[in-house]
């Protein structure tokens, strides 16, 4: 079976190309749960049907991975029907790509293909419980600067999600295209949920969200993501530093200390290029005020002219020290959390209480999307 | 149309239409007056159109019978498609894929040029209003180098004060930084001396990777929940703390 993948995945775009066609031929309903752009998707498949294949072996270690991609598929819209033709094309794919195809190794493939589509069929069917995903409304859109907006929108039914994490979003704007965005706000009683968003130039999504979406329209949302995450047996005090847009995951960290303590000192640091992109400084600025145990201290890198702390964010953070005792998250692109991290490691924080997470750059296609990724 | 000799292809049994209009009809002797032949035409004429009227719609049925049969065995006829149309769709699916990169790069230049114009723009606007209120203010020391002695004690007092309120805010600084200096090495101590009187008090854990965060824009879908999922699956810090943890934040939320 390995060889066989093998064979098909060495013809790179081509297998994937097959694949599609073949399946949006012999299902045309398909063909509406992917985006109009098939090309990321194509890199996708056979990536992740190389992990399937690299742990056929290992059950243990596979089974939860199906599990999860499962899950995850239920935003897409797919359905139970949808395997059996996703396995048929699956099988045409490859047996076009193998002059030594015997009815054996169709067989074992199809027994396969069962087997994951079974664990993935029951994961989706387990979780049916909470919905595929939430509507929810926007309700307030604000230009902050000339590429960021931060938007408020409230989910239509109740959405549970931990400060920190990140949720999945789809605008009709943009069918099936999905990206993730941290909420910058604890879980409120009202349900409202504030995101961060910046126009990457020629991003599909993000420009729609910040320049498009206005107030009444409808997002989807899908299922919530952990990354950073507080301990909430520690009461430690915390440093929390962001680089650009990675402000809105520490920004939700910060309000669940001002809402559900535990009582603790946080300084935040918040570093941008120019202090014209400090898009949401009087809301920081205001919590700042309201809360006597939180600083908050903008850097800039790029902008001779600013009164603000010169230099790279780490560098700052490091100059205001010592932060020897403190639980640390770091938050933002990924050279920036790499030197923030490194210096605080200089510094002497021991590793295990630093947490971060990498905002990489969009990639101008689709990410998170289709349903064939078995 | 049903009087073309192919209409008879089945007409081994049973007349076809072609078999009535071919019929010729012995004319009848002179004395026994026979049919008027028009008339004879005309009825098979008639018939041969009834006839074929049949036949259209008995395939018709025929086919339709065979559908209802196929959704009732909830069967449908599933034909894999030619190879011809796997490769058409493709090479369709691939140009679309190109509009679109090629539309996507197109307003990523135009972005980011217009962004860098614009940031130009503001950089040499605010060099400018640096220069005019430059300007402004050295005129303004002109005009005010002709005042009498008076104003310019008060400028020197008030120089005097804001030297001291710099000096004030430096040395309050200063004294927060060595404060929290001491009370941060008190506090690693502390942890220390804790550390070597109860050291499986301590967390043992190895340092935690960055979280890649799966597609706030990245290009890995699938690969990346993967690794969510390790790292989900294996917080870094001891399990036994951090899983009631989680609960006990939800509960609170």
């Amino acid at each position: 079976m390995r060889a066989n993948f093998a064979k098909a995945a060495a013809t790179g775009d081509e297998a994937p190309l097959y694949f599609y066609a073949h399946l949006f031929l012999s299902h045309p309903e398909t063909r509406q749960m992917f985006p109009v752009s098939m090309a990321h998707q194509r890199d996708r498949l056979f990536s992740a049907l190389g992990d399937v294949v690299a742990r056929v072996d290992d059950l243990d270690a596979l089974v939860p991975i199906l599990q999860q991609l499962g899950r995850d598929h239920r935003k897409f819209g797919t359905l139970a029907a949808h395997y059996p033709a996703v396995g048929a094309s699956l099988l045409a794919t490859l047996e076009h790509f193998d002059d030594a195809w015997t009815p054996e190794l169709a067989k074992s493939w199809s027994e396969a293909y069962d087997l994951v589509a079974t664990v993935m069929i029951q994961a989706a069917e387990e979780a049916a419980g909470q919905p595929a995903w939430w509507e929810a409304d926007v309700v307030q859109h604000e230009r902050r600067t000339i590429d960021v907006a931060v938007l408020q929108m409230r989910p239509r039914t109740q959405y549970d999600y931990q400060p920190g994490q990140s949720i999945s979003l789809e605008t009709d704007l943009r069918p099936r295209l999905w990206r993730y965005y941290s909420p910058a706000n604890a879980p409120r009683p009202d349900g409202l949920l504030e995101i961060h968003v910046k126009a990457r130039d020629g991003g599909p999504v993000s420009s729609a969200l910040v320049r498009q979406v206005g107030v009444g329209d409808v997002l989807r949302l899908g299922p919530p993501l952990g990354h950073l995450a507080l301990d909430a047996d520690s009461d430690r005090d915390l440093l929390l530093v962001g680089g650009g847009m990675g402000l809105a995951p520490l920004k939700a960290l910060v309000d669940q200390v001002a809402r559900n303590g535990p009582a603790r000192r946080v300084d935040l640091f918040v570093g941008f290029r120019t202090g014209e992109q400090i898009y949401d400084r009087t809301a920081l600025q205001q919590l700042e005020q309201a809360n006597p145990w939180l600083t908050v201290t903008f850097a800039v890198s790029d902008d001779k002219t600013s009164s603000l702390e010169q230099g790279e964010v780490g560098e700052v953070v490091v100059r205001h020290g010592p932060w020897l005792s403190r639980e640390v998250c770091v938050a933002g692109p990924a050279p920036m959390v790499d030197d923030t991290v490194s210096r605080l490691r200089q510094h002497g924080v021991p590793p295990q209480r630093i947490t971060s997470e990498v905002f990489a750059p969009s990639r101008p296609g689709p990410s998170v999307d289709g349903e064939v990724t078995e | 149309m049903s009087s073309t000799p192919d209409g008879s292809g089945n007409g081994d049994r049973g007349m076809m239409p072609a078999d009535l209009r071919n019929v010729q009809f012995t004319r009848a002797p002179m004395l026994h007056p026979g049919y008027v032949d028009t008339e004879v035409d005309r009825v098979i004429h008639r018939a041969a159109e009834e006839l074929a009227r049949h036949i259209a719609e008995k395939a018709e049925l025929r086919d339709r019978v065979r559908a209802l049969e196929a959704q009732v065995n909830g069967t449908p006829v599933h034909v894999p498609p030619s190879e011809q149309a796997v490769r058409i769709l493709a090479v369709a699916q691939q140009t679309a894929d190109h509009y679109v990169a090629e539309a996507e790069e197109f307003s990523r230049q135009v972005t980011s040029e217009a962004r860098a114009e614009y940031e130009e723009q503001v950089r040499l606007a605010r060099e400018n209003a640096g220069a005019i209120i430059q300007a402004a203010q050295e005129a303004a020391a002109k005009i005010g180098g002709g005042v009498p002695a008076g104003a310019d004690t008060g400028a020197r007092s008030m120089e005097e004060l804001q030297e001291q309120v710099a000096y004030l805010k430096a040395f309050g600084q200063a004294v927060r930084v060595q404060l929290r200096s001491y009370l941060e090495a008190l506090l690693a101590d502390v942890e220390t001396e804790w550390g070597r009187a109860d050291p499986a008090g301590l967390p043992l854990a190895a340092p935690r990777p960055p979280a890649q965060r799966a597609g706030h824009d990245d290009d890995t879908g699938p690969a990346t929940t993967f690794a969510d999922n390790t790292v989900a699956e294996s917080p870094p810090d001891d399990a036994g703390g951090s899983l009631p943890a989680t609960a006990g934040s939800r509960s609170s939320s």
